[in-house]
């Protein structure tokens, strides 16, 4: 018995020749994680093979304890797919069901007695706020309604998990805030574990704790949003009073790139390996310029997303 | 202390115990005809079936009267005395007496309005979960393909066990209290058996049918298409073969709903000397048909549902 959401040690996974996957090697604590990776990076490959819906080629891995392997109709695979509530990116709504109709259905279809699953999908669509419209049917709902029924659908059985798959797919600024509001609510104040697979940074960035990058079939970096971000030591926001013109060029000609400028003398700057800081107040003293400001700059998930794939 | 309202709208755990995947075919089952009888359409033809067993059951009863109490009689018929018993004697022929064939032509008018509300329903009932990608919500949960499958095909032998088998058991019923039921239900119990088989062998077969080709065509028109070829065009085609060009007896095989009737006849232990048109295969080759039929659905449908993608 171990506390962790999931263990994966050598987790690969091949499709004849082409490796979608390989030696991911994972050990995550429960809590809310953003999983990023480009197209065909061999995100879909990894939340399959954690759902046991396909089984790895090679590897051992755990998840809540559940050993997976095996095909996806083996036992073991279903009894995990109970403990996840899978959230998927495609439209999945059973057209002339209405939205009670469509959280109970898959209230049973976890295994729940039929009157505790509809019992169930009222307070879970009141929850998310769609108790005036659970009469209605789903596919008369807006885009935020049918992300939200999905939503429901997943949470009917309470699992410990909750895998989402871009959940904030098609939906407007103000859809999108509530949907990952109520994500975060669901993982800070009712305890469950969240899986967040995304194109968009910033969802993970407002949700997640942790961060799992995988490109090229592997996993390039995982940890805590702060670890991964601030793990460069290379990087200072810079910013000096007086005219900065000829100390811009006399630092770039030391080596350094600016990577981006707030305002005239204000910028976001790396250094080249063996730097010393020492250097900017020199050459700010000769170009008769201030050094105002100089701390260590944290990377952007952004930049780090994109360092890590590049790379 | 927080409003009610208020406790409501907050997230509550949920403690229960989950049950086997064989629930969730049920259930999934009992939502599918719930689609389906939410179609005024539905009504109508469930209404035409209704007016086949009305005929049936007040022909049982009529043919029973005309022989209790008028059979000896004579009436005026054109000016001519003539019997009673020899007017009605084209009832003869519908077999409207408790007899195996009675159930056996039963099922088979019946079929004509379970074939067509199969054809409509093929979409409701599957179609829709894979032109709409309801599959991966399915797919997504602890239950298997088989579960899956078998939540469908249940779905379609409820239609086809409402309109055909439930009558007819109830057909069986009124024929035992219309003679002796005591000797009746002892006597003809290999037919209400041959009722339950011969329900069993439609549920299986169409339904195995109805899924294959909804996931094959997914849309309404395509589907009565299809369905339409399979059990008119194809049964046009077998009878111009067998009692036209008079070619071998077998040919008549190609009419799947003609070998489901010969499965379902002998299921009832039916007299096959009476079986009209003749000539007809034999039974076990309509069964190995039926039989065949079954597992390229299956087979069919397996690798269909395996290529599903629930994670895109």
């Amino acid at each position: 018995m171990t506390d962790d959401l999931l263990q994966l040690d050598g987790i690969g996974r091949r499709f004849g020749d082409v490796v979608a996957l390989r030696d991911a090697t994972l050990t995550l604590p429960p809590g809310r994680i953003g999983l990023l990776g480009p197209n065909g990076a061999g995100k879909s490959t990894l939340l399959k093979i954690l759902m046991g819906l396909i089984p790895p080629s090679e590897g051992t891995g755990r998840v809540l304890d559940q050993t997976l392997g095996g095909d996806r109709d083996a036992a073991n695979n279903w009894r995990l797919r109970r403990l996840i509530g899978f959230m998927p990116e495609a439209e999945a709504l059973v057209p002339g069901l209405t939205g009670l109709e469509y959280v109970t259905l898959a209230g049973e279809l976890c295994g729940m007695p039929r009157r505790q699953a509809q019992r169930r999908a009222h307070e879970v669509l009141s929850y998310l706020e769609l108790e005036e419209a659970r009469y209605r049917k789903v596919e008369q709902y807006s885009a935020g309604m049918k992300q939200r029924a999905k939503l429901a659908q997943a949470l009917v059985h309470d699992p410990p998990v909750l895998l989402l798959d871009e959940p904030t797919s098609g939906l407007d600024p103000a859809g999108r805030d509530a949907l990952l509001r109520l994500v975060q609510e669901l993982g800070t104040d009712h305890g469950k574990s969240i899986i967040l697979s995304t194109h968009l940074l910033a969802d993970v960035q407002s949700v997640c704790e942790r961060v799992v990058i995988v490109a090229g079939g592997t996993i390039r970096g995982q940890g805590t949003v702060e670890e991964l971000c601030a793990r460069r030591d290379d990087r200072y926001r810079l910013r000096v009073q007086g005219e900065p013109a000829r100390f811009k060029d006399d630092i770039l000609g030391e080596g350094v790139r600016i990577l981006g400028e707030a305002a005239t003398g204000d910028w976001r700057v790396q250094v080249p390996p063996g730097w010393s800081n020492l250097a900017f107040f020199k050459l700010a003293d000769v170009n008769d310029v201030v050094v105002r400001e100089l701390v260590q700059d944290d990377e952007t998930l952004e930049e780090l997303f994109l360092r890590t794939i590049a790379n | 202390m927080p409003a009610q309202t208020d406790t409501l709208l907050r997230y509550r755990p949920w403690r229960g115990t989950l049950r086997g995947p064989l629930a969730a075919s049920w259930a999934m089952a009992r939502t599918s005809f719930r689609l389906l009888v939410r179609r005024k359409l539905f009504w109508g033809l469930f209404g035409l079936a209704a007016l086949i067993f009305f005929f049936f059951f007040y022909g049982q009863y009529l043919v029973v009267w005309i022989q209790i109490q008028t059979s000896n009689q004579t009436v005026l018929f054109g000016g001519l005395p003539v019997k009673v018993a020899n007017l009605t004697k084209f009832l003869d022929r519908l077999n409207l007496n408790g007899t195996p064939h009675t159930y056996g032509n039963f099922i088979w008018f019946e079929g004509y309005i379970v074939t067509i509300i199969l054809a409509l329903a093929g979409s409701v009932l599957v179609g829709n979960d894979f032109h709409h990608g309801s599959l991966p919500y399915y797919l997504s949960k602890p239950i298997g393909r088989r579960h899956y499958v078998l939540g469908k095909v249940l779905a379609v032998g409820l239609v086809i066990n409402l309109i055909t088998t439930l009558p007819a058991i109830i057909l069986y019923l009124q024929a035992g209290l219309l003679y002796d039921w005591r000797v009746y239900y002892v006597d003809h119990v290999r037919q209400l058996v041959g009722i339950l088989g011969y329900g069993l062998t439609l549920t299986a077969t169409l339904g195995l049918l109805l899924v294959a080709t909804a996931v094959w065509v997914r849309r309404t028109v395509p589907m009565v298409m299809v369905w339409t070829g399979l059990f008119v065009l194809l049964r046009a085609v077998a009878g111009w073969l067998v009692d036209g060009v008079k070619l071998d007896a077998r040919w008549r095989l190609i009419d799947l709903w003609n070998d489901l009737y010969l499965v379902g006849l002998w299921s009832l232990g039916a007299d096959f000397s009476t079986v009209r048109p003749i000539p007809q295969p034999e039974v076990w080759e309509a069964a190995t048909v039926v039989g065949g039929t079954c597992v390229v659905c299956w087979l069919y449908l397996r690798k269909r549902i395996q290529a599903v993608e629930v994670v895109s």
